[in-house]
């Protein structure tokens, strides 16, 4: 008995303490078995004073309210308890099992965890009651009735059409569908619309509900935003959820006379809402007659290209307008890059969109101001610019073509030093000085193609040098051949030496010069002899010159009769000849002289 | 014999500049005092008419093609101007107011062409062979050749030798010196002949990389520009060539040759 005591007491004991000092962190659902759609609580509490607390993973859940929060604090005999509470409002969207994970708080410095809870989720059943009377402690927005909600309340993302052509426009509407009051709304999530290049239709004015009929119930409708997509590739392209959040006025069975009569059963309950994922489903554009410029453009439109004048001066502006008018994706358009003359300097466009967008799709212009500047005199043709789109309404390309236009450029001001070319060139130096003036003297004219180089002239006149040349050649070489032999030129000449020394004399005959007759006829003999007997004037005398004579074979009497000459002129050079007379003399002389030319 | 030489030669002569002094070339020669007195009194439109006139008659030298380029020149015609000049330069090469005058007219053409430079010594061969013209070369290909031969002759008939050696050296000198010339004078004329050349007369030409219109443009060439025409394609298209190397096709109506 004794030992019974104390045991109990020791357990006494021992719960004392566990209960004082070891901080108990628990998880509790307010129901482990749900259906979807229907909602439970998740309450995690602990007995002593937490902090840090680290929620498990709840993705699999859709959190509809909380974490809410709340303290107590009791003193018992004057000892003091602290406890507190966190609770999630939860509701499973899909069927099955999952495991709540524990929760984690740091108590007194120590981390601790809370146990895990095993939920089930069964498929919802029609008409199943509603029971969450028991809520356990939820506040004045309480989550009830959710499952009545999501008929009374819900958004929706509506497209006009799910079957599109890459670069169709797509319009897609977010809509309230309600048969409750919203008291506060407010935008948590708007889809990023990945694969889409959009534009948002400007709303004229603030969403205003209307009356609209949906799957047999009427609804009060509001458009929240209006998007124009143009999907950007082809394939099934999802448009992700819309969320919101309500604040909603809820209509409640009556739980008791007195909830009636005080008008207790509306309650305002939070709710959160998410529209069905959309899918459009874009065709690629078709291969086939697929333009060489295509670019891109889809919708229906037209282009038309104007010029502000087609007459100027060079290093004028001109304006090349094109304006691509229509619906579609006119703000996707490429650059059309017209081809100006090569010649044209060229600036980039100004590119002015006019669009309006409306839910039928944007329509509007867009102009492309094209500044040119001819540099240079002539006449130019800017080519037509061709456009081509797709028509998604007729499945087929069209292609659109400017008229072309030709520019005539006049010369410029100052064409030449405004050129972008000549930069570097030397203009300002070269300002001040002038051409050379023209050659004023007597011109060489000539007929075309008479030159004088490689005419027959000029090659006569080049071979006149050579062929003189080639002539005195010839003429001195007879020259030479004639005189090779002094002896018998001398002998030949002797005979015309002595005829001018006797031709000399016949002279002083004549004018009866006696003294200078002699002398001549004595020259002319001895000047004769000493060139036909080839002995120097000066060996001559009577002896050689017989001796001579006679090895040449002249005759004794010619000799003798030379000798008597001779003798005769030297001595009437002295003393006064009378025996004979001049006459005779002269033609004694002529005899021996033409007397040895016979003979030698 | 010696004499009846002499009588032959002077013949030749009479019968080769007989036609130099014809009448025709008389009158034309009026003509071109009259186009510079034109000229003088700042009538460039009235002068260049005269000018052409004088080409027209057939006639030709590198003062009536110069005093064109001038007058065209002065009429702000570009184009023109350098192509006259440029014939002027084919009959009078080493010319320096002609080189001038073109040297100054490019520079306000609108194509700025960077010369591919030469080997200096192609240079400054080119440069050699175009001082004088063909027929001062001749001229003076002749004078040496006479020189020459009389030294020759000299030669022949020289008793001292000193003198004969002299003479005989001096000769060949001459002789030498008168091949070159004509060397010289042939070179240019095949020059000029194979370099064929032409002014560009439109305003602003694409220059095309083949012989076709719709093919792309290799570069645009202004009015002014001369460039070396390659060849042709029979079909109205020239090869060209620029001083800088680049080549392509242009339309024969667009230039006009030198």
């Amino acid at each position: 008995m004794k030992i019974k005591y104390c045991i109990l007491t020791l357990i006494l004991f021992i719960t004392g303490r566990v209960f004082a000092q070891d901080a108990r962190f628990v998880a509790s659902a307010s129901q482990t078995t749900v259906s979807t759609g229907e909602q439970f609580q998740l309450t995690f509490s602990i007995n002593a004073d937490g902090s840090n607390f680290n929620p498990p993973d709840l993705s699999d859940f859709q959190l509809l309210g909380g974490p809410n929060v709340s303290n107590s604090m009791e003193f018992i005999n004057g000892k003091a308890t602290a406890s507190s509470s966190v609770s999630y409002i939860l509701a499973p969207t899909r069927v099955g099992t999952f495991i709540i994970g524990p929760a984690t708080v740091v108590v007194n410095g120590k981390k601790i965890s809370s146990n895990s809870i095993k939920m089930t989720v069964l498929k919802r059943r029609t008409g199943q009651p509603n029971n969450n009377t028991g809520g356990g402690g939820a506040g004045t927005q309480a989550n009830t009735g959710s499952t009545d909600l999501s008929k009374l309340l819900f958004l929706r993302a509506e497209i006009d059409k799910n079957n599109v052509y890459q670069g169709q426009p797509v319009t897609v509407t977010y809509r309230i569908y309600t048969r409750v009051d919203i008291l506060q709304s407010q935008i948590n999530k708007l889809p990023d619309l990945t694969g889409f290049w959009n534009e948002d239709v400007k709303m004229t004015q603030p969403a205003q509900f209307r009356v609209e009929t949906y799957k047999g119930q009427r609804y009060n409708v509001a458009d929240i935003k209006q998007t124009i997509l143009f999907p950007e590739h082809a394939g099934n392209i999802t448009i992700d959820p819309f969320e919101m959040t309500f604040i909603a006025r809820v209509q409640t069975t009556p739980r008791d006379f007195m909830d009636q009569f005080f008008g207790g059963n509306v309650q305002e309950v939070n709710y959160p809402a998410k529209s069905l994922p959309v899918v459009i489903h874009v065709k690629p554009l078709p291969q086939a007659g697929k333009p060489a410029g295509f670019s891109g453009a889809v919708g229906k439109f037209n282009i038309e290209a104007t010029v502000d004048k087609d007459h100027l001066k060079a290093n004028e502006a001109l304006n090349y307008k094109i304006k691509i008018s229509g619906s579609g994706n006119i703000k996707l358009l490429k650059d059309l890059n017209p081809n100006f003359p090569t010649d044209f300097e060229k600036y980039d466009p100004k590119i002015t969109d006019t669009v309006t967008e409306t839910a039928n799709g944007v329509s509007g212009s867009r102009i492309y101001n094209y500044l040119v500047i001819p540099r240079h005199k002539g006449d130019y043709t800017i080519d037509p610019v061709s456009f081509s789109y797709f028509n998604p309404a007729t499945g087929k390309y069209v292609t659109l073509s400017t008229g072309s236009f030709k520019i005539k450029v006049e010369k410029g001001i100052n064409e030449n030093n405004v050129t972008a070319l000549s930069g570097d060139q030397e203009d300002v130096k070269l300002l001040n000085k002038d051409i050379r003036y023209i050659k004023t003297g007597d011109s060489d004219l000539r007929a075309e193609g008479d030159r004088f180089f490689g005419s027959a002239g000029f090659y006569l006149l080049l071979l006149l040098g050579p062929i003189v040349c080639v002539a005195a050649f010839l003429v001195r070489n007879q020259i030479r051949r004639n005189n090779a032999d002094v002896v018998r030129v001398k002998s030949r000449r002797a005979g015309k030496i002595a005829a001018r020394h006797l031709t000399n004399a016949n002279k002083e005959l004549q004018a009866n010069n006696t003294q200078a007759f002699y002398e001549a006829v004595f020259k002319g003999l001895y000047g004769y002899l000493s060139n036909k007997l080839n002995i120097a004037y000066a060996d001559l005398d009577r002896e050689n010159i017989a001796g001579t004579l006679r090895a040449k074979l002249a005759k004794e009497e010619t000799i003798g009769e030379l000798l008597d000459t001779l003798d005769l002129c030297e001595m009437a050079r002295y003393a006064p000849v009378t025996h004979i007379s001049a006459k005779q003399v002269f033609e004694k002389a002529k005899g021996a002289i033409n007397a040895i030319e016979d003979e030698i | 014999m010696k004499f009846n030489q002499i009588k032959l030669i002077a013949c030749f002569l009479a019968m080769i500049f007989s036609p130099a002094l014809s009448f025709g070339a008389d009158n034309q020669q009026q003509l071109f005092k009259k186009a510079n007195a034109l000229y003088a009194k700042s009538q460039y439109k009235q002068a260049a008419d005269a000018y052409q006139q004088i080409l027209d008659a057939g006639y030709q030298s590198a003062g009536v093609y110069f005093n064109l380029g001038n007058a065209h020149y002065k009429q702000g015609e570009l184009p023109d101007a350098l192509l006259y000049y440029e014939k002027a330069r084919r009959l009078a090469p080493g010319d320096d107011d002609i080189n001038f005058n073109i040297r100054l007219a490019n520079s306000k053409t609108v194509d700025k062409i960077d010369e591919v430079p030469e080997f200096f010594l192609s240079r400054w061969w080119k440069g050699f062979i175009l001082s004088f013209s063909a027929d001062k070369l001749a001229t003076t290909a002749i004078i040496l050749m006479l020189v020459g031969s009389a030294l020759l002759i000299w030669y022949f008939f020289a008793i001292a030798s000193g003198l004969k050696k002299f003479s005989f050296f001096s000769a060949i000198f001459f002789f030498f010196l008168a091949i070159c010339t004509v060397t010289i004078a042939a070179s240019q004329l095949s020059y000029f002949d194979s370099n064929k050349q032409a002014i560009v007369f439109t305003p602003s030409v694409n220059v095309k990389t083949s012989p076709a219109d719709a093919v792309s443009t290799a570069f645009v060439l202004h009015e002014g520009t001369k460039v070396n025409v390659l060849g042709s394609n029979g079909g109205g298209w020239l090869k060209i060539k620029l001083a800088n190397g680049n080549e392509g096709w242009i339309k024969t109506a667009d230039v006009k040759a030198i």
